[in-house]
């Protein structure tokens, strides 16, 4: 399968009078590509992803497949795959006519569906479970079989809608490796919605951070951790010291604390983000950002090291890997912690 | 015996009091045979059973009978179905307002209901004069025929079908046509492969009750029937009241209840079939 691409143009959803579900997104998703659509609850990608499938009307944009305009084509005429949160599976056949369904909507002969369910089942490894209705299979059974069903028909682009949040912690985990290995092997272009930003790092090619029906930021795993374009991308992917302070001459003032930016900042009021595990119990030095606090909490998880640092009127959480043959710092004692200018997040404050 | 079953008690004798002893008596006068002076012969004697049998009058009341039942069935069904998959489907704000929009009518009885027909299909009533003014010379004839009784079955049945519809769309949700849909369905065929199936539980109630409900139904066929549409239940009160001959009318009511059983078998034979 060569994939395919899929654009979004400006794509709207209005809900009578209130703000619009979904305001005039538009992406570009290169053939073959795992995208995913990650924002807290509310935020639009349902909506987002039932207008791509055609299960709702857009109020405004368009939908291109391979440059072809689908906006107005009814969902069975569109070629995606969508795999349902709730997987939808028809409760009245087996695990064999579930997925056999799509290929039958598409008049293709007996034996070939047969040979083509076989297939499907086996690339999700139900291969055994044919003949079971699904009411008699496990949640995340269940799931495959909804996968199974949406890739059966070789769609042009597989829609998934919060596929794992039904399923436990470790079965999370499997199908996560699994879903991502039949996408790489089909090279079949994903859109993957999910609220769970670990999943979202582990999983896309790229993601699409959403809060109120847009885009917040577009960009790799990596792009999205480490170079978060708002504040409230990086509140939302992974977890940060939210740190107010002052921006002037160059630096930054955090109480009697000074501190470096890593590039150069409006004068006025920011907020300063670090991410917890990149502040270490250590000097500083050319390239760092150095301060000296007190100890107010320490919580020690076995693995990891958590302590909350008063330094400048703030409170920095650092968390940092236990060692060996090093104790855990008392309460009330004087540090000194240092993370790199690099880690340094600093945005405007919002609503400053 | 534990603390459940002994609750039961209670209800377990009233309804042998008030319900099977009078069936058993109803049986048992099956048993006997009419005096020509009206009263009853001794018994036990299958003579009655035996001039039913043999009488090609009754045979055809029977089946006849089942017969408007069935045609009664599937109009309601046909009409009410819509209904009901529209409410279904309705949003929550809307839907307890239609359902009782549909289910309003069985606050009135069923004789008004008849009555109101009668007016309305009369041959001066309104289906009459909207038939006449669409030019229309001579509108058929709606009263007194079966014709009027269908209809006003079918009118006072809908609200129960639809009732048993509704309970019966349990498994029916807008998801499964969606991923039909995404499946490469059109609409007829999400109809036909998703809705309808899921719904056959519902159907299988509806029709059910609508049938016992036509069987048994007497004030209807009675007053709009004009004493040209003869059914079981109107034969088994002429038998009784009229003719005065209670072994006929007897052995009658246990046919009915013979139909009504054989309707219940069936039921749960395909109500099986579906569910499975
Ligand atoms: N049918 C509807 N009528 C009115 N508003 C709606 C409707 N469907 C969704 N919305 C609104 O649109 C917004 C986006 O909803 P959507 O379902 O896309 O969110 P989501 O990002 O998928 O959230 P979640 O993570 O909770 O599933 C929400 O504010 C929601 O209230
Ligand atoms: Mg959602």
């Amino acid at each position: 399968m060569a994939g395919t691409a899929l654009v979004l143009e400006g794509l709207t959803k209005r809900y009578g009078a209130l703000a619009p579900a979904v305001d005039a997104l538009s992406l570009t998703v290169q053939p073959g590509e795992f995208i995913g659509l990650l924002g807290p609850s509310g935020c639009g990608k349902t909506t987002t992803l039932r207008m791509i499938g055609g299960l709702i009307e857009a109020s405004g944009g368009r939908v291109l497949v391979d440059g072809r305009d689908v906006t107005a084509l009814p969902p069975h005429r569109r070629d995606m795959g969508i795999v349902f949160q709730n997987y939808a599976l028809f409760p009245h056949m087996d695990v064999a006519g579930n997925v056999a369904f799509g290929l039958e909507m598409r008049g293709m002969k007996r034996g070939e569906i047969a040979a083509k369910v076989q297939a499907a089942l086996d690339l999700v490894r139900l291969g055994h479970l044919a003949k079971r209705r699904p009411k008699e299979l496990s949640g995340g059974q269940q799931q495959r079989v909804a996968l199974a069903r949406a890739l059966v028909i070789e769609p042009s682009v597989l829609l998934l809608d919060e596929p794992l949040s039904n399923l436990d912690a470790k079965l999370r985990e499997e199908m996560r490796a699994e879903i991502q290995d039949i996408q790489r092997r089909l090279g079949i272009t994903t859109i993957f919605v999910t609220h769970d930003q670990a999943e979202a790092l582990a999983m896309c090619d790229r993601i699409a951070v959403m809060a109120q029906g847009r885009i917040a930021q577009l960009g790799t795993p990596h792009d999205i951790y480490e170079h978060p374009a708002s504040e409230f991308v990086a509140d939302f992917v992974g977890r940060s010291n939210r740190i107010a302070g002052h921006a002037a001459d160059g630096r930054i003032t955090i109480g009697d604390l000074a501190i470096d930016a890593p590039a150069p900042v409006a004068p006025g009021p920011v907020t300063v983000m670090i991410r917890p595990h990149r502040i270490a119990f250590t000097a500083g030095g050319a390239g760092w950002n150095e301060v000296r606090g007190s100890v107010r909490r320490v919580t020690y998880v076995g693995d990891v090291l958590a302590c909350e640092i008063a330094a400048g009127g703030a409170a920095f959480l650092v968390e940092q890997p236990t060692r060996p043959g090093a104790p855990p710092p008392e309460t009330g004692t004087e540090v000194r912690i240092a993370w790199r200018v690099a880690d340094t997040l600093v945005f405007p404050r919002e609503s400053a | 015996m534990r603390l459940p079953a002994l609750l039961l008690g209670p209800a377990l004798l009233v309804n042998l009091a008030i319900f099977i002893a009078p069936m058993a008596n109803l049986a048992a006068l099956s048993f006997h045979e009419a005096r020509p002076s009206g009263g009853v012969g001794p018994g036990p004697t299958l003579a009655t059973w035996a001039s039913i049998a043999e009488d090609e009058y009754y045979i055809e009341l029977v089946t006849g009978s089942i017969g408007v039942a069935l045609g009664v069935t599937v109009l309601t069904l046909l009409a009410g179905y819509p209904l009901a998959l529209f409410i279904h489907r309705a949003a929550p704000r809307w839907r307890n307002l239609l359902m009782v929009a549909c289910i309003s009518p069985l606050l009135v009885s069923a004789v008004v209901r008849t009555y109101g027909w009668m007016v309305i299909l009369g041959d001066t009533g309104l289906v009459a004069a909207v038939l006449r003014f669409l030019g229309m010379a001579k509108p058929p004839r709606m009263v007194f025929n079966l014709t009027g009784v269908v209809i006003a079955l079918v009118e006072i049945l809908m609200p129960t079908m639809i009732l048993c519809l509704l309970a019966g769309f349990g498994r029916l949700n807008a998801s499964l046509e969606e991923a039909a849909a995404s499946l490469g369905a059109p609409r007829w065929r999400v109809f036909m492969r998703v809705v309808l199936p899921l719904s056959l539980p519902g159907v299988l109630l509806g029709c059910l009750l609508a049938f016992v409900l036509t069987v048994s139904s007497f004030i209807t066929p009675k007053l709009l029937g004009g004493g040209r549409v003869i059914l079981l239940a109107t034969e088994i009160y002429d038998q009784a009241i009229v003719t005065l001959n209670w072994p006929v009318a007897a052995a009658l009511s246990v046919l009915s209840l013979a139909v009504f059983g054989l309707a219940l078998l069936l039921y749960g034979r395909l109500l099986r079939m579906v569910e499975a």
